[in-house]
């Protein structure tokens, strides 16, 4: 996902103390969970939200057909109690389980087609989940069947996003809420959805004040097993340091951002951590189709640089060691990946390559988002490639900038180098490819070329990519591992480090983990 | 006041004379503030002689406490932080003299013009004044350096155009009250005109508010050049100006050494200015005291 929407700033410092003073007193031996993390909320309509706060609250007030259980790869009936696929990845038929929405009334076949066409027609952030689907049917009142256009044996995996969470079709209508291709347009619920929600979670949305908090209700009608907790606060903390010290203090049951490092200084003795392997990571990006850049920054010259970076330097300076090396942009344990190798810093080759390709006394500027993701501030990570750029002669200038700045002039190509970041939205290689393949038409394409696609675009991509969704286990992971080499060949997007994530919580909470799809299942969470 | 070009060499050395034995009236506090910033003034023109550390070069492993070898520690990437604090100077403190020299000139010149002449050219300069004086300056600084992008350069311009209204009103109070003296009158009965009178016979009496105002002022333009370095709109990295060293170090709460150094820094400057100025309003310009 592309977490374009972070808050930044002095409000969100200000904000940040405000909510510490007005949390909670004190969380533990009540019914209600308090977590603390800093929110990056876009919306809360499902089918327009994309954001990692997103993820978890989606997770605990929807329910998507199909889940993803904690080993993080296989799928598991949700809302639907089986499902069938046709041989070629075309056509996916559910049949759903006697669930209920919030309001009593049952979760049937025509709301999930009205939620998976609204997905598509709004044209928002995670639309992209319904590329490709030609056509949504109920077949009955319990059983629905999607076709899509193109083989696709990722499909059932995305219809385990969060995004993909299904809407009660009668009161999403009764909101503003439309299905229709004008969507996009005619569809006005967007701030119905920010005070209400109409799902068949265990949770309800109570209510949500930007900034400051975001507060869930028990489903009292829920359909399923009870969650453990009559109310869920999410309270707004912006930095690790003070997630951290709500958490000693006991305002907090949960920070959801600590990094490693903030992690080692907690003292206090009921507060747990536990250090997990995640699927986030941190990359720098080239623009060959940057100013002035047509003609230097050949894919020699990439290979070059991307020999120059000392990655084991860089695990160390950006996390103290706690995080893991990534060969290509699908995170590690993702499938395709256990084929892959990570780079390694070779600074003679490096120079070699580009004494060959008559590239000495190179100057780069890096154009990125001045901020502290997943732990990793990217002023520190930069220099750091800055440092290992200089010692094989290459002078980068560094130009760390708002947000706003840094989307504007990376559409208008101002510099050559980037770094952001990416975690998944549901388990599969296949989003990486979508978002990260240099395939005529996909984002990366559009970024790194500046409208001069021939530039980068890999001709062997698009067949490995068709090959990979029109088949399943062991030959799909081997077309992913081939798409793996091919991006690494492209050198377009280096991953630098996939940061370890920090569960932090008290001691009398059990149930916290890390889900690939949905970030923190809050249902699981109880006290002992 | 003498009207014989002659006399003139020997009243300035007399005016230089009592100059001096006023500054040697100066309260403790004052002379604490000079001498700090004859420290800063020194490093900045020698610091590079010095044998410190690189401050752009990994000399260290990364956040080592304060020891022998880094006597402020080292930073996230392993750089010292007592050198890096040392050369920040060359970039914090030149920016403030270019900050307040540009804001000066552009205020003054402004401001004595605006009291001078009046009319519609003081309309349209006070006028401007008050546009730019009704943003809070951190806000107003911001706005432009944002527009602007990231630098120093940038940050700088954004600074002189917060900083230079308050020169303006400034001066032009100044102008209006010497313009009605008596000595003014005269000149003008013997036939000055325009300019010249501005020149020669004003404002030399208005200069001692603009200079105690500048060097009050000195120490918050370094804050705020820090400030917006740290937060992202002044220095670029790996330039060890102190807010962004600052800001590096405020996400790591229990390594507290990476602030220390810039934070004491701009403490000295700030504190050893606001002390200077006092001490010199004190004897110049007891009126506001």
């Amino acid at each position: 996902m592309k977490h374009f929407s972070l808050k930044q700033g002095l409000s969100a410092l200000l904000l940040a103390g405000t909510a510490i003073t007005a949390a909670p007193a004190l969380a533990q031996d009540s019914d209600t969970l308090v977590i603390a993390r800093s929110m990056d909320v876009n919306s809360l309509d499902p089918s327009r939200a994309f954001c990692d706060t997103c993820q978890f609250y989606l997770t605990a007030v929807y329910e998507t057909l199909v889940t993803l259980d904690a080993d993080n790869k296989t799928l598991v009936p949700n809302l639907a109690e089986s499902w069938e696929v046709n041989d070629d990845f075309t056509e996916f038929t559910f049949a759903l389980k006697d669930a209920t929405f919030a309001d009593g009334s049952p979760v049937e076949a025509s709301d999930v087609v009205w939620t998976f066409e609204r997905l598509k027609n709004l044209k928002g952030s995670p639309s992209f989940l319904m590329d490709g689907l030609t056509g949504a049917e109920a077949v009955d009142a319990k059983t629905v069947k999607f076709t899509v256009e193109a083989p696709n044996a990722e499909f059932l995996n995305k219809v385990s996003a969060p995004y993909a969470g299904i809407i009660n079709a009668e009161v999403a209508e009764a909101n503003g809420a439309m299905a229709g291709e004008d969507a996009a347009e005619a569809d006005k619920s967007e701030p119905w959805f920010l005070a209400n929600s109409a799902g068949s979670g265990p949770f309800t949305l109570a209510s949500y004040s930007p900034e400051a908090e975001l507060r869930l209700a028990k489903n009292d009608a829920y359909w399923g097993t009870a969650p453990a907790f009559s109310e869920v606060v999410v309270t707004q903390i912006q930095d690790a340091v003070s997630q951290a010290q709500a958490l000693e203090t006991g305002q907090v049951d949960i920070a959801m951002q600590i990094d490693p490092d903030t992690a080692k200084s907690i003292r206090s003795g009921d507060v747990t951590t536990e250090i997990v392997p995640s699927f986030n990571f941190v990359y720098i990006g080239f623009i060959p189709g940057a100013k002035g850049m047509e003609e230097v920054l050949t894919p020699e010259v990439r290979q070059a640089l991307a020999l120059a970076i000392d990655y084991d330097g860089m695990l160390d300076f950006t996390v103290g060691g706690n995080g893991a090396k990534q060969a290509a942009p699908i995170p590690n344990g993702f499938p395709g990946t256990s084929g892959l190798t990570p780079r390694e810093q070779d600074v003679e080759k490096a120079k070699e390559m580009l004494a060959a390709a008559g590239a000495e006394g190179l100057k780069l500027t890096a154009g990125y988002p001045n901020d502290n993701i997943y732990g990793v501030d990217f002023n520190i990570m930069m220099q750091k490639v800055q440092q290992d750029f200089a010692a094989v002669g290459v002078e980068l200038e560094l130009k760390p900038l708002t947000w706003a700045v840094w989307r504007d002039e990376l559409g208008a190509g101002e510099w050559p180098v980037t770094a952001i970041y990416y975690a998944p939205d549901y388990y599969g290689s296949g989003q990486y490819i979508a978002y990260f393949a240099m395939i005529e038409g996909f984002p990366w394409v559009g970024r790194a070329s500046v409208g001069k696609p021939e530039l980068v675009v890999n001709p062997a991509e698009a067949d490995l990519y068709a090959k990979a969704l029109a088949t399943s286990g062991a030959e799909s992971e081997a077309a992913y591992t081939a798409l793996g080499e091919e991006m690494m060949k492209d050198a377009i997007i280096l991953p630098l480090v996939s940061p370890n994530l920090v569960l932090a919580y008290r001691n009398d909470i059990e149930g916290v983990r890390y889900s690939a799809c949905c970030n923190l299942p809050l249902a699981e969470i109880t006290r002992k | 006041m003498t009207r014989t070009p002659a006399a003139a060499p020997r009243a300035s050395l007399s005016r230089a004379k009592a100059v001096w034995r006023t500054l040697r009236r100066l309260p403790p506090t004052a002379r604490i503030g000079a001498l700090i910033l004859l420290f800063w003034a020194i490093t900045v023109l020698t610091v590079h002689l010095w044998p410190i550390a690189d401050p752009l070069a990994m000399v260290g492993r990364r956040l080592q406490p304060p020891s022998p070898d880094h006597w402020l520690g080292t930073d996230a990437l392993g750089r010292d932080v007592f050198a890096r604090t040392l050369r920040g100077a060359v970039w914090s403190i030149p920016i403030a003299t270019v900050v307040v020299a540009c804001a000066v000139a552009l205020g003054s010149v402004l401001g004595a013009l605006s009291g001078f002449y009046g009319g519609w050219t003081d309309s349209i300069v006070m006028r401007l004044v008050d546009v730019t004086l009704a943003f809070p300056p951190i806000l107003l600084a911001m706005a432009v350096a944002a527009m602007l992008g990231p630098g120093l350069a940038n940050a700088s311009i954004a600074m002189v155009i917060v900083w230079w209204p308050i020169y303006a009103r400034l001066m032009r109070a100044q102008v209006l009250e010497v313009r009605e003296r008596e000595h003014v009158e005269a000149a003008v009965a013997g036939g000055a005109r325009g300019l010249r009178v501005l020149r020669v016979h004003i404002l030399p009496l208005c200069w001692t508010p603009t200079l105690i105002n500048a060097t009050m002022d000195f120490g918050q333009v370094i804050l705020l050049a820090a400030s917006l370095s740290f937060i992202g709109l002044g220095a670029t990295p790996p330039a060890p100006e102190w807010g962004s060293m600052i800001s590096e170090g405020a996400t790591r709460f229990y390594e507290w050494w990476i602030a220390f150094g810039p934070g004491m820094a701009i403490l000295s400057v700030v504190l050893a200015t606001s002390f200077l100025g006092d001490g010199l309003r004190d004897l110049f310009d007891r009126r506001s005291g």
